[in-house]
């Protein structure tokens, strides 16, 4: 279980704003933590799934892709900071992810 | 040391025309208003009324089969216009038509003819049974496998395009029953595809006797380039390979994934997607390799940078 620190949030904001930015060809001056992925800037759930890669590279990260889904189906993300909030719960908890459930 | 390398990729029939896609090329419409026009005189009148925003008969599986022909051949009309002639091709599900008139293997109006056909064969075949096909994301081949099997669900693994997104084809009740327990199961994204037939599954082997029977009594030239099979990435360099592939290409079990990695093993670097939709752009992002995916509008903005 890896510890969440401000420098972990501000890096991980950084990589998904500039990861969107770049895939939805939009200026990262449009980007907040409000942003709905899908509406507001044209995303789609293949950059989801590209980004976890990302993010298992980077930490080095165990996680399986349906542990993800299985949680993604009890808390749906729409938002830029919803999706923030939700890859830094896979860093802090990777496949133990869904014991945050019971 | 593999040298760089261009592939066009055809895709299969529009979903949606989400943007305009092809507003950088100019001149295009042109060469797409010539062939609409060839297309309607030859196999729908009703064709010349295509709009993209507002008449795309969407909700027509042979119209937008069709519609999604002609945009490719335009693309390749207008790539040759400009100079542009890949080294390799590949045409994804229904995509192969294109792909046979990009290698100059059929003619425009063959492709029509081609399609026609197989769509009456495919129907006879299904007769008015309800299929279907859906697409999921982020499970992988044991998961879908272990879940067909447990819900005893009467249904086949169509194609794969990446270690973690699969199109399933088979009966249209099951393909919704796929969607909630894939879901279940953590599936990342699940979607059902606008059709009404099992492409690229054992449920139209039937059509191999009516289609085998046309196709052979076309007229296929010799490819000017290499076409790569997306059914078990071979290089088919004669009519014979190609009509074959022709045929198979309706029941059997495509693997882009492969396709992808081995156009890339054989030195492409560029590739492009010669439709109207972004699929295999987006797909892309999870192929291994250096490979770089194109839409037409996104290349033909790089060749004009140079």
């Amino acid at each position: 279980m890896a510890l969440i620190t401000e420098n972990t949030r501000k890096e991980v904001t950084e990589v998904v704003y500039n990861f969107f930015a770049d895939e939805c060809e939009v200026d990262i001056k449009d980007i907040h933590a409000g942003t709905n992925i899908i509406n507001d800037i044209d995303g789609d759930s293949l950059m989801f799934l590209e980004l976890i890669e990302i993010f298992k590279k980077k930490y080095n990260l165990d996680i399986e892709l349906k542990t993800i889904g299985k949680y993604s189906v009890k808390h749906p993300v729409q938002t830029i900071g919803q999706l923030i909030d939700m890859q830094l719960l896979i860093i802090e908890h990777e496949n133990k992810l869904l014991e945050l459930e019971k | 040391m593999s040298q760089k390398k261009l592939a066009f990729i055809f895709p299969p029939f529009a979903s949606d025309y989400p943007d305009d896609p092809f507003v950088n090329l100019t001149g295009f419409d042109d060469c797409f208003r010539k062939y609409l026009s060839r297309a309607a005189e030859f196999a729908d009148p009703d064709l010349i009324q295509f709009e993209i925003r507002s008449n795309t008969f969407l909700n027509d599986e042979l119209k937008t089969q069709y519609i999604s022909y002609i945009q490719a051949c335009s693309l390749v009309l207008w790539f040759r216009q400009k100079g542009v002639v890949p080294a390799y091709c590949s045409g994804y599900s229904m995509g192969i038509y294109a792909a046979l008139f990009q290698a100059e293997v059929i003619s425009f109006l063959d492709g029509l003819v081609l399609i026609r056909q197989a769509f009456k064969e495919i129907k006879k075949v299904i007769n008015n049974q309800g299929f279907g096909m859906c697409t999921i994301i982020g499970l992988n081949l044991d998961d879908l496998e272990q879940l067909i099997l447990k819900e005893k669900l009467n249904l086949k693994l169509a194609i794969q395009n990446s270690v973690c997104s699969y199109s399933i084809s088979g009966t249209a009740d099951d393909i919704l029953k796929m969607t909630e327990s894939s879901q279940k199961e953590g599936a990342l994204n699940t979607r059902i595809l606008n059709v009404s037939v099992p492409y690229h599954s054992v449920f139209l082997k039937d059509t191999v006797t009516g289609f085998t029977e046309f196709v052979n009594q076309m007229q296929f030239r010799s490819p000017k380039m290499p076409i790569v099979s997306l059914i078990d990435q071979e290089i088919l360099l004669d009519e014979q390979a190609l009509k074959n592939e022709a045929v198979r290409n309706l029941f059997t079990p495509l693997n882009w994934y492969e396709t992808q990695l081995y156009l890339q093993e054989l030195g492409v670097s560029r590739f492009v997607e010669c439709g109207s939709g972004k699929g295999i752009v987006k797909n892309a992002r999870f192929i291994e390799g250096d490979g770089v995916f194109f839409t037409a509008n996104a290349y033909t903005a790089l060749l004009d940078t140079k």
